[in-house]
């Protein structure tokens, strides 16, 4: 029986899997995630590549607010630089898919990179407009840029392939989907535990202590945008190869609003709760549009109420969650956590 | 002997369930509505009108004696919403039918109709994506594209002052820009000046700049695309108040009652082109049985908007493909029927919901010019039916 959570040395306190239970429930959840698309139908496999793909844009963007505390708005115009990037790429340059993923990653980089720059001058509400720019910069860009991006009209592409094996339906793409977060989730916990995660820490706590104590803010803030981009970068190129068409109306500002939502909710400053928050945001509102329409067929005539009502619920369950646990659900499995790690004794 | 007797009942029984699957699979038609959202005006009214359409056909035998199921669901008009929920009623439906809340869900969901679902689809939208059929044979429009719309009111213009200022006034969306190149060009082809380009966003509030341009431009003619109501009423007013003398026209989603009770005294000042006849020209059939059916359905509701004409079309035609596929070989659970029986239809009387139906590259390239009448606000009709060709 577990009584507590000692550790003895600073390498095990840094270990990703802290424990041997660790280890074995995220064992076993991996085999859950191997067997799912045997066992789901296309739209749970629809939704769990959105998952996927929510969950590397709202990692890459708790990177960059959760743990440097630099508020973006500007999330969805980095996807939607990653999702052009590849579409151009592919259609265009006659570059693969597999190539064109990390090269759109590069290029909605630069772009953060490059939006990343008053970072350097401004913070808090001035930052969060400077990056509010970007929006609108990016999103004339993917409307007048026609000779580039197609107009309104927008770009289709071709699936991905290997050899004449298309990834064309949600059942072939949740494994690149399911790869794709595996990587990006691991690097970035690998990241905050490293010489630079510790540095974003610093400049978030306090930029101008961390200058002193010798760390580089124009390095790391510009590190910062640039990784987070890179991450909206990639979640862009994939969410566009998946749904094979893309558009200027697929990222609207509100998108930006979406990707906040999931890290608050899930937890700022942990790439843990980046996860939750992501699925929180996909599954919750499509769980309540299914009992939504389960109820509908109940009680025919009475549409009007029922149908309009789930965004009043979900609404509520974002609010209660912020009350009840300011924290963000991450917050909350880690009291689930201690409970059994403490239990019996949990006092 | 035993296991091979076993073996071919098993195998017997096996096809056999399988051919009283295949044989039970009734017409289905799936839609995802904009039920909330900013575009639930229509969703609404959209799934009543499909409702109607597949309860009337029921009513009155169904396919051939197959009664049609119909299901729906929220899109909520977000393109990832509304695709998931496609994805959710195929898998649960397997539909044979399927309808789309939006221009944005239509572009998205096209590759993988015509090489997955192959459904015959349809949906809120007027954009020339979907009515390509080399490109996709199962996406139609069940009336005139937005290009279409534009050359119908182009064409009305040119032929009451040929040589006239034209102006386009479109929202900044993908859906406010669709028509506006083949506009220009149109205009150049029947002789009419383009004179001034306005964008603005939906509801859009400040209007000066863009009302003053087209006064400085000298517009004649001002033609309003990409919005609901807001900002047309604002400009019309604003018109007003600098004394410009414009004509306003506008398309589809624009020429509705909504905005004629907006402009009060000013409704006479707009004109717009619609496909489909109003709920109150009760001078024609179909009307008429609209008009009965929701007095007995729903006592309460006094009047059905163009979104509900857009769908009961849609699902009428719906209902004729899967009435001529069904006595095609393979019935209409194969795909290809129920597009060559779509394709096929040509002449077909609606009850003057529209005029006679032909299908011309899987839309209806056919519409109206009707004038808002300031006392009775209602829409007049001012045109006769105009076919555009190529």
């Amino acid at each position: 029986m577990r009584s507590g959570d000692f550790k003895e040395d600073y390498i095990k306190d840094e270990a990703i899997f802290q424990s041997v239970f660790v280890k074995f429930w995220l064992g076993l959840f991996f085999v859950f995630l191997v067997l799912f698309p045997f066992a789901a139908n296309i739209h749970m496999l629809y939704i769990a590549n959105l998952i996927g793909f929510a969950v590397i844009g709202a990692v890459g963007l708790n990177l960059l607010t959760g743990f440097t505390g630099q508020i973006s708005l500007g999330h969805a115009a980095f996807l939607g630089v990653g999702a052009y990037a590849s579409a151009i790429l592919i259609t265009r340059c006659g570059f693969s898919f597999w190539l064109s993923v990390p090269l759109a990653g590069l290029v909605s980089a630069l772009a953060g990179f490059l939006i990343g720059l008053p970072s350097l001058r401004v913070k808090g509400l001035y930052l969060c407009i400077a990056t509010l720019a970007s929006q609108f910069i990016f999103g004339f860009i993917f409307v007048h840029w026609e000779s580039m991006t197609n107009g309104i009209t927008g770009i289709h592409i071709p699936p991905p392939s290997i050899g004449d094996f298309k990834f064309d339906t949600e059942r072939k793409f949740y494994w690149i989907t399911l790869v794709s977060v595996i990587l990006a989730v691991g690097y970035a916990r690998n990241l905050v535990r490293s010489k630079m995660g510790r540095a974003f820490m610093a400049i978030r706590d306090r930029d101008l202590a961390a200058e002193i104590m010798g760390i580089n803010l124009f390095r790391y803030k510009l590190s910062s945008f640039a990784i987070s981009s890179f991450y909206a970068g990639v979640a862009g190129a994939l969410w566009v190869s998946f749904l094979k068409v893309v558009t200027p109306e697929h990222f609207p500002f509100l998108l930006s609003i979406e990707y906040l939502a999931m890290i608050i909710v899930g937890g700022l400053g942990s790439v843990l709760g980046s996860i939750f928050g992501a699925i929180f945001m996909t599954l919750v509102p499509e769980t309540l549009s299914v009992l939504s329409d389960i109820v509908k067929e109940m009680a025919p005539g009475w549409e009007n109420l029922i149908i309009p009502f789930k965004e009043v619920v979900f609404g509520f369950l974002i609010v209660g969650f912020l009350v009840f646990e300011p924290h963000g659900l991450v917050e909350i499995w880690n009291r689930i956590k201690k409970f059994f790690i403490l239990w019996p004794f949990s006092y | 002997m035993k296991k091979t007797v076993f073996f071919v009942l098993s195998v017997i029984m096996f096809c056999g369930m399988l051919g009283i699957a295949i044989a039970e699979q009734l017409p289905t038609i799936c839609a995802i509505h904009p039920y909330t959202g900013r575009f639930a005006f229509a969703g609404i009214e959209g799934a009543a009108a499909m409702q109607d359409v597949v309860d009337m056909t029921n009513e009155a035998g169904g396919i051939n004696g197959k009664k049609i199921q119909y299901y729906w669901a929220d899109g909520e008009y977000k393109d990832d919403v509304g695709i998931a929920a496609f994805k959710r009623l195929y898998a649960q439906y397997k539909p044979q039918i399927m309808f789309g809340q939006s221009t944005g869900m239509t572009k998205a969901l096209g590759p993988e109709i015509k090489s997955r679902y192959k459904t015959l689809y349809s949906a809120y939208t007027f954009a020339q994506e979907a009515a390509n059929p080399k490109e996709n044979p199962y996406l139609f429009l069940p009336g005139p594209r937005y290009v279409d719309q534009f050359g119908v009111l182009l064409k009305y213009i040119a032929k009451e002052k040929p040589g006239a200022n034209v102006a386009f006034f479109y929202s900044d969306t993908e859906f406010g820009r669709e028509p506006i190149a083949a506009g220009k060009e149109m205009c150049k082809k029947l002789g009419l000046h383009f004179v001034a380009e306005e964008i603005s966003k939906v509801g859009g509030v400040d209007l000066t700049t863009q009302v003053l341009d087209m006064k400085a431009k000298k517009a004649e003619y001002c033609i309003f695309h990409g919005f609901v109501s807001n900002p047309v009423t604002a400009v019309v007013k604003l018109s007003k108040d600098y004394g410009l003398n414009i004509k306003f026209m506008g398309t589809f989603w624009t020429t509705e009652q909504q905005l004629l009770n907006e402009l009060g005294p000013l409704a006479a000042e707009y004109r717009g082109v619609s496909a489909y006849s109003f709920f109150y020209q009760s001078e024609f059939p179909e009307i008429k049985k609209i008009q009965e059916w929701t007095k007995k359905k729903y006592p309460k509701i006094q009047y059905r908007s163009q979104s509900y004409m857009q769908v009961y079309m849609s699902t009428t035609l719906f209902v004729e493909s899967f009435k001529r596929a069904d006595k095609m070989k393979g019935g209409f659970n194969k795909p290809e029927n129920l597009v060559k029986a779509f394709q096929s239809i040509k002449n077909y009387d609606v009850g003057g919901l529209m005029p006679p139906v032909t299908i011309v590259n899987n839309s209806v390239p056919v519409g109206r010019i009707y004038r808002g009448n300031a006392k009775t606000r209602q829409f007049d009709p001012i045109s006769d039916w105009i076919v555009i060709e190529d």
